[in-house]
């Protein structure tokens, strides 16, 4: 196995991560595309690689053994890395056009204020002319606390070191990071006028070179105003860099609806992905501060650490492809949500990377793949046959509720806990991924004397493996067509979704199923009826 | 290093979080709680899915990370146990004081007997995970053994014969290589507020509300257990309050909030819900999104209410100022949410004496620097002990401060 960690990125959540690594004794690597790295200068030591202008295209292997192709300096690399940590900067694109607004010497971006505040004497002279300086923040699109904060602090400074009047225009003013709220009465208490919209918004006129005229309501004194400021500051939407999203395709690395490289899922916060081995840390995942930053690059330390040989050793119950019966249709490949098949002379598992949810084995239209505790006989034993279901003078249905290990198995749990009545004749049977179920086995529940068959799996976003749930979906939705179709009782199959903690709705979705079956009676297909 | 072991004060998720974390490493935990069951206040909180949809609260994961932290072989939980005194030389020798388990989980099954006979209301409290083992626990302030020895109901009638009421209190010593504060925050008493909360029956907190909704999956008036018509939910109780000194956002109300709102409007659509607040904060990934349909089917009034009134049909009666519309309003609802803020816990006094942390201008222990749960003595905090955070980010937090733990214990 490989030891060594590769970190992408130039910023201070790559610079943390680097840092932390080191100071720890790992090996690491790391890789940015601009022409210096901001780590360390540029010597490479024993424990640290730098690599500078470079760009990766394509990675293979899995966790322990990546091997990362790419261009240094316009020449062909391979690195080998046995973790990878993906920690580059995101970037801020300027509101203008959100607002009717062009920028020019007057209508300038909060990035630009930051840089005149920051900046040398010489370059104040601009802010010793001005009087009045408006920001508009959050008025269209909603902000984040990032921004207000940056808002605030530049309005601030204007007030105090320029004796500058600043009005900040926004609408719901996002306090929610800390020492925001402080920052804010400290705002006010310098002279800043808050002018807060809630439905309303004001309306904004730019002829050219002139001062942007800003015309509202104001819902507090009821009054219209009018405001002409030397100069108007336009907030920014943080959105992830292009490298980034690149990175997200090279490594197969689920995003969010904005493009971060991390899917917004619960199970992979802080810095988990869908790949094992690889980790997404700071400005790449979400839009963070920088403390936040600094828990990310500490999690991530923490996340290589965790990877200790022993648990990636290969576990003989992962998924396995049989060479025979595997015709190369390539379905495993593209539905495993850990990358863990490979495509070299023959498509095999690479079991360290497998996590054994079951997706491949159900849906290889050639059952070449399998995982042996999965197979269809496997469940039908569990599954039983309903014989030791008490019989009583009214109908008892025999109900197969097939759970997701995660979550519907653990509310079933819960709801035994918190005293719920479950159906006589409730048969749980517990699979790792609702992903995990097939034709088989639900057919092979009703061949099994079942009246019912209950699919409970994870809500929407919270599978474990991406898109179990909505796989189990699929197939739910197409037996029940067919079913539809060959006249027997579509009702008889359930898809419901639950989560760990939901003891109470499990047993109400269980009762209510009982009820359905109850009154449909007997399924056809019992054997012993 | 499985030679070491650390302490951990707190079983939230915070806490349980950096146990498994530490426990997956080797290292050995020791964790007390001081109340009868692991999990924190989150282990209370509903899963607010709606759609079929995970809308990202983190409530679940609290309960992932209890189970894995009561079935981790390297993790000793002590719950009813709090901390006295520290001695430290190059490691912590600890004081705790333990109340007896007078449940005895050996022999409990979790049959719930015990609960169903008991004549108090209270004296037997119910856990709200299945990973809490007894799920139940006898509340000494309430129960009637403890007054006057008057009832042994429970003792006499367990199949198990589990409960031994006669139990005491025993004090250790726990030595420790380094220790983690993760004794979490306290929510803020409304009592002080003019919204009659403890006095009208129909005014909740929000975390009161999430309680409701883990066990029964829906709310209905407190008063008479039947649906609430209008529902409203008040905002920022205790947080963003120049009075109180509390100049902070409690950062996890408006989601919360919210949430709830949604879950609710999709499971009993006759439940009408008004929202009062000052700012809406951002919250998840997709707030542009949600907050675009929570603006189409909850009613949402900028105001903070000035006070609630009972009316003589135990209905709410809610002032406040309607800025936009210029108006003074008196609505009347049948259920009022207070939304109420995240303040410093209340043995935090006691923990930074006894650890030697000071906490900030507001009361958190941040642990020196800001949010740096890194420390030179070996003392870490994690979680809403230092300032308010969502369960997400107390298991980031957690995570950081494991890493802290480890290069300290590698020195």
């Amino acid at each position: 196995m490989n030891n060594t960690t590769l970190i992408l990125g130039n910023g201070s959540c790559a610079g943390i991560v680097a840092e932390n690594l080191l100071t720890a004794g790992a090996k690491i690597i790391i890789a940015t595309k601009d022409d210096i790295c901001n780590f360390g200068g540029s010597t490479d030591t024993v424990a640290l690689q730098i690599l500078t202008q470079a760009r990766f295209i394509l990675c293979k292997g899995s966790v322990g053994n990546f091997r990362i192709h790419g261009t240094q300096k316009n020449k062909p690399i391979a690195i080998d890395a046995g973790r990878i940590i993906i920690a580059e900067e995101d970037q801020r694109t300027p509101n203008f056009s959100l607002y009717g607004l062009n920028g020019s010497s007057n209508v300038i971006t909060l990035s630009q204020m930051k840089h005149l505040l920051k900046d040398s004497s010489s370059e104040k002279t601009i802010l010793s002319e001005i009087k009045k300086v408006v920001f508009l923040s959050g008025l269209v699109k909603e902000s984040t606390p990032i921004i207000a904060k940056d808002v605030m602090l530049s309005s601030l400074s204007l007030q105090k070191d320029f004796n500058i009047k600043t009005y900040i225009l926004t609408k719901n003013l996002k306090v929610a990071g800390d020492g925001l709220e402080s920052l804010y009465r400290d705002t006010k208490n310098a002279g800043t006028i808050y002018i807060k919209f809630t439905d309303a918004a004001p309306d904004i006129h730019q002829n050219e070179e002139d001062p942007v005229r800003i015309e509202f309501f104001d819902e507090i004194t009821s009054k219209n105003f009018r405001l002409t400021p030397d100069m108007t500051v336009v907030d920014e939407s943080i959105v992830p860099s292009e490298y980034a999203s690149d990175l997200a395709k090279i490594f197969d690395i689920e995003i969010d609806v904005s493009g971060f490289v991390q899917a917004d899922n619960v199970h992979r916060y802080p810095v988990l992905t869908n790949r094992k081995g690889i980790m997404v840390a700071g400005p790449s995942r979400s839009i963070q501060d920088v403390d936040d930053q600094r828990i990310d690059a500490e999690n991530a330390a923490l996340a290589v650490t965790g990877f200790s040989g022993e648990e990636i050793k290969a576990k003989a119950e992962k998924a396995q492809v049989h060479d025979g019966q595997c015709i190369r249709c390539l379905t495993c490949y593209r539905l495993c949500p850990y990358h863990a098949i490979t495509l070299n002379s023959r498509v095999a598992v690479m079991p360290e990377a497998c996590e054994r949810c079951g997706i491949c084995a159900a849906h290889c239209p050639r059952h070449a793949v399998c995982i042996a505790d999965l197979k269809p006989e496997v469940i039908s034993a569990l599954v039983g046959t309903g014989s030791n279901i008490k019989t009583q003078t009214t109908f008892v249905p025999f109900i197969v509720a097939f759970c997701c290990r995660r979550s519907a198995a653990q509310a079933r749990d819960l709801a035994i806990c918190m005293g719920h009545n479950l159906p006589l004749g409730l048969r749980v049977v517990e699979v790792p991924c609702s992903g995990a179920l097939s034709y088989d086995h639900i057919f092979g529940a009703l061949g099994n004397n079942a009246d019912g068959v209950m699919v409970l799996t994870c809500h929407k976003g919270n599978c474990h493996s991406g898109q179990g749930n909505i796989y189990a979906d699929q197939t739910v939705a197409q037996i029940r067509e067919m079913f539809s179709r060959i006249g027997f009782e579509k009702e008889r199959l359930l898809i419901q979704t639950l989560a760990s903690n939901m003891g109470a709705e499990f047993a109400r979705i269980a009762g209510r199923f009982e009820e359905t079956i109850t009154k449909l009676g007997p399924s056809r297909l019992k054997k012993n009826k | 290093m499985a030679d070491k072991n650390v302490l951990i004060i707190g079983g939230g998720v915070a806490g349980l979080s950096a146990a498994v974390e530490l426990a997956d490493l080797d290292i050995r935990v020791e964790l007390v709680e001081k109340s009868n069951f692991p999990g924190g206040h989150a282990i209370g909180y509903a899963c607010k899915a709606i759609h079929n949809t995970c809308v990202r609260c983190g409530a679940c994961m609290v309960e992932e990370k209890l189970q894995r932290a009561v079935s981790h072989p390297n993790i000793n939980i002590m719950t009813g146990t709090q901390v006295q005194d520290i001695f430290k030389n190059n490691r912590f020798s600890v004081s705790i004081r333990q109340e007896p388990l007078y449940i005895d989980p050996q022999k409990c099954t979790d049959c719930g007997l015990c609960s169903n006979r008991c004549p108090v209301d209270g004296a037997i409290l119910q856990s709200f995970s299945k990973n809490n083992h007894p799920f139940y626990a006898v509340n000494k302030e309430k129960c009637r053994y403890f007054k006057n020895r008057s009832c042994t109901i429970c003792f006499d009638d367990c199949p198990e014969a589990a409960i031994d009421l006669d139990k005491t209190a025993s004090e250790h010593v726990i030595e420790a290589d380094a220790v983690l504060i993760a004794a979490g925050f306290q929510p803020f008493n409304p009592k002080s507020k003019p919204y009659g909360y403890g006095r009208f029956k129909n005014v909740v907190t929000a975390l009161e509300l999430e309680n409701i909704l883990k066990r029964s999956g829906g709310v209905k008036k407190p008063s008479d257990n039947k649906l609430a018509q209008k529902m409203a939910f008040i905002q920022c109780v205790g947080s963003r309050d120049t009075k109180l000194n509390h100049l902070w956002c409690s950062k996890v109300c408006c989601g919360s909030a919210l949430r709830m709102a949604r879950l609710i409007r999709e499971r009993q659509p006759e439940t009408e819900v008004t929202f009062f607040y000052i700012d809406v904060q951002t919250f998840g990934k997709d707030f542009e999104q949600v907050y675009r349909e929570v603006r189409e089917d909850i009613r949402m009034i900028r105001a903070i209410p000035a006070d609630i009134y009972e009316t003589e049909d135990q209905r709410l009666k809610v002032n406040f100022v309607n800025h936009p519309l210029h108006e003074t309003r008196e609505d009347i609802f049948d259920l009022v949410v207070l939304s109420v803020g995240i303040t410093p816990g209340e043995d935090i006094g006691t923990l930074s004496r006894i650890f030697e942390v000071d906490p900030d201008e507001f009361g958190f222990l941040k642990g020196g620097g800001t949010g740096m749960p890194v420390s030179k003595n070996g003392v870490f905090t994690a979680g809403t002990v230092q300032g308010p955070m969502s369960i997400p980010d107390a298991i980031a937090a957690a995570g950081s401060a494991v890493w802290g733990i480890i290069q300290y214990l590698k020195r």
